[in-house]
């Protein structure tokens, strides 16, 4: 099992989509099929500390937003609750959207903390998750190739900030529409 | 996130009916199957993974189309984007029985990372797992083609392991070590090029590259790592660094003796290990086969992420990464030295340096977690004393960084897994759980669940009650901790000390105010400190009541239930008497003395009052022991109004446990003496003054303290007569008009039912005295011990058999 990447909105629990299309790194264990855990559930996000999720549409905010200050945090799921082996689960959240990053036990949780940390930003620039329209949700290739950059096959890597820049500059020129 | 907009769109890609699913389909295949597949192409096949992706259960497409995607993954006619969405695709109907991808003879390492990705979601029933780790490997040995680079396999390869080790065989594993032990130690330490743009005045001749950099801006002075910094980045230096990214992972699964899983507990590899202080050298390295070597170039690369951990970085995500990679280097090397224990001597000297210069940084505080483990598992080994780390670990760690998510996680993980040190009464580790208790109170809701397991370990005889007072005044604990923050970040101006003699007028006045100054300070203490008077925190516990709706004490209130109930089951297993009595008089004593929210006294009670009923079966005894209190407890009427569960458990405890057959010292005159307390009670709760209204108490306390005045009074039959009196005096209470105001129908009736049924049953007083007190033996019966049947039961014959029910009996 390697850590998957699952977004959601903290404030509708049910939505199922957005996870699905980071989740393809998620192979499951051989013995069981795919269709249990492997990212169509959600793991629960604990309620950001005494903060509840607004039900009002977020204000786009004009500069990149700063994730130092979003707060974010560690669980662990237990086994079969509901990945077959137990998993730390890293989230971050923005505005109303929730971040997680599933990792294995041996897993480097400070480095996964800054990988989802560089993935949000990323993703709420490439996807526009903070549009008004519904534009994020028909960007899956540009999703799949910022997660294959940042996150191959699921593998946290050991990126400064020299090298993220240099991935990103290797990304092809003409870019996804 | 999701507008309206997006809710719709949503709403349609789930959907969509059959139909016109298959259409759109068709369409696509049309548009793959054209010349032109182009925007509308990508367009179309964002909006079917959406379709794909967003429902529930799988969508199964077409047969000939799940085939198309396939041949237009593997055809190098189309574009990238085109092959990434369908592969997208393909993974997100995964497990697909139409599936004739095959890794087999893929030579581009870029589809062979997109294949992979499908094959490795497919469940591995046809041994996909396998085919992918052997052809990532044979690609791995060969040659590279031009213009391809390994950078896309290296992760399937560390992906296929996570998954299933046993994919690669010894010599496969023995050829990716090779390869790795280049990459790590043998990357180039020039900057790359950039690719050549090829314009018309790009000059052929590009400038030279520079050597890399460390990540304070110095010329790098060795190997090449994770931490050089460069313009540009040749392959082998990519490969350097996701080399690096699944070297845990690699040894964990290969660098021991034997195969293991990434995940298992590899405490075997310590056993059996020859101890030696002979360093291996790394001139005679390139001998050594290919695992030992791995080992050596690893050990290598870790200590030189160590030495360049100690550079000033000038970007911040930069010291990011130093504090990742020391925290990686760390745990690798008490990795290579648990399966190679020659490894720790040299080790040691350098860990033992490292941790007195990161010591007092509390921006490397995670890194001391691993290092502490690393101490933990081979200062033994290595005969070194290292109790003043863990000693600077559980006192300063917790106090200081309480607030730090991540680190209270981690803190709490590193307890559990090493949960056999807090065995020993007399440790470090096990006198510090007041200051573990600091990360529970700041960080309830993630760590709630990581305490559960933990708190059986914490708990014994000589900290019980220490932790039962801790528990109970948990909320008040972190209402402290937020006054402690915020006074720490005051000036110095605002710190001046202040008048003894006035009274402070907020929280943070009186935190540095004599009064409470060293009430503030038991409760924010760093080691067990058993208190015998506990009621000296009451002021403190009033002035704090100011903070209780912050949001973080109430969540930090919500998980104190939860915690009392495990403490008791974990108290009840090694418990003896004296602490039992202990705790009945600490619960009763602390029911007063509790942090004030409604919310949280009545959760409390609810616990507090169903473990009573628990200790008290576990020591009936405790009733004729600690009967001086608990009369006091119940002669006041106050109690039933504040705390009606607690009461009404405790008065049927009373019932239940009073009597002969549990205690040898339970003499009639005890009984009586508790009789006369109940009876005068609930004389108090039930008499009808008049012009005065009726107090509502629950019906459930009058009907409980009938049953047990009953019970008693079928213990000690002089009594018989009072009670039948009372309760015959029951109807005229419950058809009064000042009683009839207050309570329901339903109630009335309840109470009148019950007190008719008691007097009935004491008309006959050996029938009673069996119902109410069997004897032991009888008492552990199943048709005994189910409450609920039992005595309804009783009673319902009874009351048949008095109302001369015709043919009930024989004869």
């Amino acid at each position: 099992m390697s850590p998957l990447c699952l977004l959601h909105d903290v404030g509708a629990p049910s939505l199922g989509v957005g996870g699905s299309w980071c989740k393809h790194w998620a192979p499951p264990s051989p013995v069981q099929g795919r269709a249990e855990g492997s990212g169509r559930n959600m793991p629960r996000l604990p309620a950001a500390a005494g903060r509840a999720a607004s039900p009002a549409p977020p204000q786009l905010p004009d500069e990149p937003v700063s994730l130092q200050a979003a707060p974010g945090g560690l669980f662990r799921l237990r086994p079969g609750d509901p990945f077959s082996g137990p998993a730390t689960v890293v989230w971050l959240a923005v505005l109303a959207l929730g971040f997680a990053l599933v990792c294995e036990p041996h897993e480097n949780l400070l480095l996964a903390e800054s990988t989802l940390r560089r993935l949000a930003r990323r993703l709420l620039g490439a996807l526009r998750l903070l549009g008004p329209g519904a534009e994020a949700l028909l960007r899956a290739g540009h999703a799949e190739a910022l997660l294959d950059r940042l996150l191959p096959h699921g593998q946290l890597l050991f990126l400064g900030e020299a090298a993220a820049q240099a991935l990103e500059r290797e990304a092809p020129a003409k870019a996804l529409r | 996130m999701f507008t309206a907009a997006a809710e719709g769109l949503l709403k349609q890609a789930r959907e969509i009916p059959e139909e016109e699913l298959g259409r759109f389909v068709s369409h696509v295949a049309a548009l793959l199957q054209g010349r032109d597949a182009g925007a509308e192409a990508v367009d179309c096949l964002q909006r079917l993974h959406l379709v794909v992706a967003a429902t529930k259960y799988p969508r199964t497409l077409d047969g000939k189309f799940v085939e198309l995607l396939q041949t237009v993954l593997c055809s190098p006619k189309y574009p990238e984007q085109v092959q990434v969405l369908c592969a997208a695709i393909l993974r997100e109907m995964s497990p697909c029985n139409e599936l004739i991808l095959s890794c087999d003879d893929v030579q581009d390492t870029k589809l062979l990372s997109l294949i992979s990705s499908i094959l490795l979601a497919q469940g591995d029933k046809k041994a996909e797992v396998s085919a992918v780790a052997q052809r990532v490997v044979k690609v791995l040995e060969g040659r590279l083609p031009e213009g391809q680079s390994f950078r896309h396999i290296l992760p399937v390869l560390s992906n296929v392991i996570s998954i299933s080790p046993v994919s690669l065989a010894e010599e496969q594993i023995n050829v990716v070590s090779k390869k790795m032990v280049d990459w790590l130690r043998y990357a180039s330490t020039q900057q790359g090029v950039p690719q050549p743009s090829g314009g018309f005045f790009s000059n052929p001749r590009a400038r030279q590259p520079g050597p890399v950099t460390e990540v304070d801006g110095a010329i790098a002075t060795d190997f090449f790592t994770v931490l050089s910094l460069a313009q540009h980045y040749t392959e082998d230096q990519w490969l350097n660094m996701q080399a690096f990214s699944m070297l845990r992972k690699w040894l964990l699964c290969y660098g021991g003796e034997g195969l293991s899983t990434p995940n298992s507990d590899d405490r075997s590899e310590m056993d059996g290990s020859v101890i030696s202080m002979v360093s291996t050298t790394s001139t005679s390295s390139h001998l050594l086969p290919p695992k030992e070597r791995l080992r050596e170039k690893a050990f290598e690369y870790c200590q030189r992420l160590i030495e360049q951990s100690n550079r000033r970085a000038l970007k911040k995500a930069d010291g990011e990464l130093q504090k990742a990679c020391l925290i990686e280097a760390v745990t690798i090397l008490d990795i290579i030295c648990k399966q190679d224990s020659s490894y720790v001597y040299r080790t040691l000297s350098s860990l033992k340096i490292l941790h007195s210069r990161i010591s007092g940084d509390v921006a490397f505080a995670r890194a001391l977690l691993p290092l502490a483990q690393f101490f933990l598992n081979h200062s033994e080994t290595a005969a070194v004393d290292s109790d003043a780390v863990y000693k600077h670990l559980f006192t300063e760690i917790p106090a200081q960084l309480f607030h730090n998510p991540s680190l209270a996680f981690e803190f709490i993980q590193f307890c559990k897994d090493n949960s056999q040190l807090f065995t020993d009464t007399s440790s470090i580790f096990r006198q510090s759980f007041p200051n573990l208790f600091k990360f529970l109170a700041w960080n309830s809701p993630s760590l709630i669940s990581e305490f559960v397991d933990l708190l059986p370990f914490l708990l014994d005889a000589g900290t019980a009650i220490e932790i039962f007072h801790l528990l109970l005044d948990l909320p008040c604990l972190t209402a402290a901790l937020d006054i402690q923050l915020r006074s720490t970040s005051l000036s110095a101006s605002e710190k001046a000390a202040c008048d003894p003699a006035v009274k402070p007028a907020t929280c943070l006045e009186a935190f540095r105010h004599p009064l409470y100054k060293s009430m503030f300070q038991y409760l924010l203490r760093v080691e067990a400190a058993p208190e015998d008077s506990p009621e000296r925190l009451i002021p403190l516990r009033q002035l704090l009541g100011s903070l209780a709706s912050s949001p973080r004490v109430v969540q930090c209130a919500e998980t104190v239930p939860v915690l009392l109930e495990l403490f008791f089951s974990v108290v009840a297993e090694f418990a003896d008497k004296p602490l039992i009595n202990q705790l009945v008089l600490l619960v009763l004593q602390r029911s007063d003395q509790l942090y004030e929210t409604s919310a949280f006294k009545d959760d409390v009670y609810r616990v507090l009052s169903s473990q009573l009923l628990t200790l008290c079966k576990l020591h009936p005894a405790l009733l004729v022991e600690l009967s001086k209190e608990l009369l006091e407890f119940l002669a006041s009427v106050n109690n039933i109004r504040n705390k009606e569960a607690l009461f009404t458990h405790m008065v049927w405890a009373i019932g239940e446990y009073m009597s002969v057959s549990y205690d040898k010292r339970c003499t009639v005159e005890q009984i009586n003496r508790f009789f006369e307390a109940l009876e005068a009670t609930l004389f108090e709760i039930t008499q009808l003054r008049p012009l005065a209204s009726i107090p509502n108490y629950a019906p459930r306390v009058i009907t409980v303290l009938m049953t047990t005045l009953t019970k008693l009074a079928s213990r000690s039959q002089d009594l018989i007569p009072r009670v039948s009196l009372f309760l015959s005096k029951m109807r005229m209470f419950v058809q009064s008009p000042a009683v009839t105001s207050v309570y329901c129908e339903e109630d009335r009736e309840e109470i009148l039912n019950r007190a008719t049924e008691l007097m009935n049953l004491l008309k006959m007083p050996s029938v009673a005295q069996f119902v109410f007190t069997p004897p032991v033996d009888v008492a552990t019966t199943a048709f005994q011990r189910d409450a609920n049947e039992s005595l309804p039961f009783a009673l319902r014959i009874v009351s048949r058999l008095l109302e001369g029910g015709a043919g009930f009996m024989p004869g």
